[in-house]
């Protein structure tokens, strides 16, 4: 198939694929069930005598008996947020396997927006600069541009 | 002054924060959790010993308490301060109620422990599911609780009881009781 | 007399290093070839004493000499002589005795490679070398003697840590993960010497980048049996759980990717030389601190040695070498600030240097990640945990976007790309990915990390596959030859940018692996008596019965095993255990692993009466989990490819003047270049 039909293609696809997806997101998604809030929550909260691991990967005594409490509080029809309070109020924040304190998601987050901002401006700047020097966008061929095409070339002959 | 020189400010400014923060590390346990239950009444429960008598929370009231999670297989933290517990019984007697809970444990392995190590005056609770561990929030044994008179918990030894923590401990409980009492 | 004679070795090897460390630096500045020369003996010296003294352990640990408390706390008489062997490095002052042999090791290795060359460069990376080798040995003279002696002697000891004696694959694991470790010194050694002698120029480059990639094949080989080792033996039923430990691991991995990446922008356009002597210096300083984060105790993980009183040593290491190269850096920065050349918006240099900042990143998160409770201790007094969920949030979009720009990367030329031509090689991938996040959709996967993994890994894997494929028909096309002979030769005298691929290729497959078995894995626990069963994603497993009986080749320990038969997808039978050690309090699980290409039945044994014969079994259903084992040799195979050192010149009787592509440097020019030549014409064009 000839390659400039491709991309028509491709674009076509990726509309098709994101209606499909709305399709999919908007359907009315079955409430979770009982056993996957509790196993949600169960990731989400430490195994106090295993180092690390949360309560749903462990197979510690005290995992399966808070495992047991997190069943019996849904069970007794208490939210997930009041499940997860009932061990913070014993162990505090420390039984929680994801910060909650907003810095510690937006720092990682700045941090990157911040390296990749820097980039950007470093590229672009030097665009202008070439630009106003009256010179091709584009940066300058060199002899290493040159040795790279030669190199690959001869590769292909070889 | 000359700007291109404080670029040399980079190299503090990442290696004395980082270095600090490594320094503060030392020593730190990261399972050593500061306990929730400090100045609030200690949680309710009723459990069986080893030897099949129960025990509630009420009736522990009106004593000071040692309340000591422990197992036989925590060695040897679990074996030295078996030994000051030991001593403790012997000093302060009846004044002090203290109370083993055993941690993730057999009673076979709790009798075996006594027998090797000496066996305790004091009553060792069983807490099979280990529901009272949690509402205690431990994090591994050994851990020790002090609970004055009146129920409310006082202090949280995360490790091995030392004799200097238990007379320190002990003492002010059992100052504070005494005031009220005379 | 033994131990004597190892700890003798160890206080010999820190003169000699200490030696070798003063007499590079004399040499290289008085330019005395004398003095350099026996500062290269005292090197080869320094590695034939530490293995002196790494033997004379080894010995002391299969003779279950108990006067030694390395081996009375980590032998016993029942000990099976492979795992006496292996405690070598099983424990503290063990592993830092292992460390300083390859240590030593590769500094012999890179200093007789280049004995004749790099006259500027070799003497200052060899004193470098020297000065870590003599630290490890100072650490092992004073603080972690291995070979301290102990009364009264003890006529039986506890024997390994259980958990390391419970697989072979603690054979394999430590020493690829510190051959990686230690290997990592060697482009920080060549990274100072550059610095001090002003010479960031394509020489240091080449050797830096090929004393990079062989330190990240072990790494990224480490890492894998870490993973495998954890899957297999602690029984939970994962193999990566953001421990610190794994991720002392990781963080040199991350820089050290990065710095492979860049390294090309930087000899293709001779640029980016602050930015890859950064690379260098920041990855073995995260070795550093990896070492001091899971061995002093400041932070718990499933194997972090017992608190010692190296911690401070280590501390004081890290303070010193990233004082010292930090200070280098910045009082060299305004000789190399000039050299920077940007790339064009829109070409395969942007494509890298964004690749450096995702790693980068994802190197700042993870860090972020394991030192944040520590911060928030020290600042508030308040402890907090940093795990899994935190981790996989932050990370898994970073991940994808590197993902996404893997096969971007090669379908844009180096210079600055024309629309038509990025638009024209990005077509059929980006159908290929469509097409399997459409399967995924279709079999009822609706969790959005797996779908874009599996739809971005088909768009790379297209792109790769369409690269191969324009190369060999081009040269198929120019040169008669058939395709699969033209596949290999344009491989083989690409060996970089093929390997690459297939390394590429290979972290594909790993991450469909990994997202895929992470959220699509089913499991059910259940308490049966004999002749019971439970039932796990169409599986049905039935309890058989309880067998309890000493292990064959170490008695001391009681195994205790369910015997389970199973029938579904994969059928026959399995034994689940639980091992008693005498080392261990707490049982040991030996999971049972029933692997298909599909899936893996994977079943524990929690707990067990044996009055009753009752038995709590918890059995996943991992899907793709050997994908991620079979993708991490994928990988290694193409990065030993990509290494492998081109011998055409003495073997290939090649029909024409033989070029040469190698491994190393700028090739040598044999044709005037054409100067019509624009950046953007790709090879294939051309």
């Amino acid at each position: 198939m000839p390659r400039t039909y491709a991309f028509p293609l491709a674009l076509g696809a990726l509309l098709a694929l994101a209606g499909l997806l709305v399709v999919v997101a908007l359907r009315p998604a079955s409430a979770p069930s009982r056993e996957e809030v509790a196993r949600q929550i169960a990731g989400d909260l430490r195994c106090p005598d295993c180092q690390g691991l949360s309560v749903a990967d462990s197979n510690s005594g005290s995992a399966v008996e808070i495992r047991r409490q997190i069943e019996e509080q849904l069970t007794a029809g208490r939210s997930p947020d009041e499940v997860r309070q009932s061990f913070v109020d014993r162990y505090g924040e420390w039984i929680l396997l994801s910060p909650t304190a907003p810095l510690a998601w937006l720092l990682p987050a700045l941090v990157l927006l911040a390296a990749v901002g820097a980039l950007t401006v470093w590229i672009w700047r030097a665009r202008r600069t070439r630009e106003r020097a009256g010179g091709s966008a584009d940066p300058p061929v060199t002899e290493l541009d040159r040795a790279r095409v030669r190199e690959e070339a001869e590769a292909l002959d070889a | 002054m000359n700007v291109r020189a404080l670029r040399w400010l980079l190299v503090p400014l990442v290696v004395v924060p980082l270095v600090l923060l490594l320094l503060h590390g030392f020593g730190r346990d990261p399972q050593a959790i500061p306990s929730r239950l400090i100045g609030k009444p200690m949680p309710e429960f009723r459990l069986v010993t080893l030897d099949g008598r129960t025990v509630t929370s009420a009736e522990l009231r009106g004593k000071p308490v040692l309340l000591n999670f422990w197992a036989s297989w925590c060695i040897p933290a679990c074996v030295d301060e078996h030994a000051v517990m030991l001593e403790a019984a012997r000093s302060y007697g009846s004044a002090v109620q203290i109370v083993g809970v055993l941690y993730q444990d057999t009673p076979d392995g709790a009798r075996t422990f006594g027998a090797r190590y000496g066996e305790p005056s004091w009553p060792t609770l069983l807490d099979p599911d280990g529901r009272l561990a949690l509402d205690f929030g431990v994090t591994g044994p050994p851990e020790s609780y002090f609970v004055d008179a009146r129920g409310i918990v006082r202090y949280k030894q995360f490790g091995p009881l030392t004799a200097a923590v238990v007379s320190d401990q002990l003492g002010r409980l059992l100052g504070a009781a005494g005031g009220r009492g005379s | 007399m033994l131990p004597e004679l190892g700890h003798a070795a160890i206080v010999v090897g820190l003169a000699l290093s200490a030696y070798a460390t003063i007499a590079f630096v004399l040499g290289a500045r008085r330019g005395d070839r004398a003095v350099l020369a026996s500062a290269r003996r005292a090197i080869y010296a320094s590695f034939g004493l530490a293995a002196l003294a790494a033997v004379t352990m080894v010995v002391l640990l299969l003779t279950h000499d108990f006067s030694v408390l390395y081996v009375a706390r980590n032998n016993a008489t029942t000990t099976p002589p492979f795992f006496s062997v292996i405690s070598l490095w099983a424990a503290l002052e063990g592993s830092i005795l292992f460390w300083t042999l390859l240590l030593t090791g590769w500094a012999s290795l890179v200093i007789w490679r280049h004995r004749a060359g790099h006259v500027a460069l070799l003497p200052w990376a060899g004193a470098t070398l020297a000065a870590i080798s003599a630290f490890f040995f100072a650490v092992m003279t004073w603080p972690g003697n291995p070979f301290t002696r102990v009364t009264p002697v003890a006529t039986e000891g506890p024997g390994p840590n259980a958990l390391l004696q419970n697989h072979p694959f603690m054979g394999l694991h430590p020493p690829l993960l510190y051959l990686g470790y230690t290997g990592l010194a060697v482009p920080f050694a060549f990274g100072i010497a550059a610095l001090i002698t002003r010479r960031t120029d394509e020489e240091w480059l080449g050797i830096v980048r090929r004393w990079t990639l062989l330190p990240w094949i072990f790494l990224t080989l480490g890492i894998t049996a870490g993973a495998w080792w954890s899957y297999a033996v602690l029984g939970w039923g994962g193999y990566w759980a953001w421990d610190p430990v794994e991720n002392a691991a990781l963080l040199p991995w991350l820089t050290a990717t990065a710095f492979i990446h860049s390294s090309m922008v930087a000899e293709r356009r001779g640029s980016l030389r602050i930015w890859t002597s950064a690379l260098v210096i920041a990855t073995f300083c995260l070795t550093l601190l990896g070492t001091f984060l899971t061995r002093s105790g400041v932070i718990a993980s499933v194997h972090s040695f017992t608190q010692s009183s190296i911690g401070p040593w280590f501390l004081a290491a890290i303070a010193v070498a990233l004082t010292g190269s930090l200070g280098l850096l910045v009082w060299r920065l305004p000789a190399l600030v000039g050299s920077e050349r940007p790339a064009a918006p829109v070409s395969r240099e942007s494509a890298f240097l964004l690749n450096n900042v995702l790693f980068l990143g994802i190197t700042f998160a993870v860090l972020f990640g394991t030192l944040y409770p520590l911060a928030v201790e020290a600042l508030s007094g308040d402890t907090v945990s940093v795990g899994a969920p935190w981790f996989d949030r932050v990370n898994a979009p970073l991940f994808l976007l590197l993902l996404f720009l893997m096969g971007v990367g090669p379908a844009l030329p180096w210079g600055a790309a024309s629309w038509r031509s990025v638009r024209d090689r990005l077509g059929l991938p980006i159908v290929a990915g469509v097409a399997g996040v459409v399967a995924g959709l279709a079999i009822g996967m609706r969790d959005a990390a797996p779908l874009a993994t599996i739809g971005l890994a088909l768009f790379v894997v297209a792109i790769l596959g369409d690269e191969l494929l324009r190369g060999t028909s081009s040269r198929a096309r120019t040169r008669g030859e058939p395709a699969p002979a033209a596949a290999w030769r344009l491989a083989t005298r690409n060996r970089r940018r093929y390997g690459g691929y297939l390394v590429h290729a290979g972290i594909c497959v790993m991450a469909v692996a990994i997202s895929v078995s992470a959220t699509q894995g089913q499991d059910a626990t259940a308490t049966l008596r004999p002749g019971q069963n439970m039932r796990v994603a169409g599986y049905t497993l039935t309890y058989q019965r309880l067998v309890q009986e000493p292990l064959r080749d170490d008695p001391q320990v009681i195994e205790t095993r369910a015997e389970v038969g199973i029938s579904g997808r994969q059928t026959g039978s399995l034994a689940t255990a639980l091992r008693s050690y005498p080392s261990s309090s707490t049982p040991i699980a030996t999971p049972s692993v029933q692997t298909s290409l599909g899936e893996d039945l994977y079943v524990t044994l929690l707990s067990y009466d044996p009055a009753t014969s009752t038995v709590t079994l918890h059995a996943l259903v991992n899907p793709l989990v050997v994908w991620i084992w079979l993708g991490g040799g994928v990988v290694g195979i193409g990065a030993i490819f990509a290494i492998w050192p081109d011998r055409r010149r003495a073997t290939a009787p090649a029909p024409a003047p033989v070029p040469v592509a190698s491994a190393g440097a700028t090739p040598p020019r044999r044709e005037p270049i054409p100067e019509t030549a624009a950046p953007s014409v790709r090879a294939e064009e051309a």
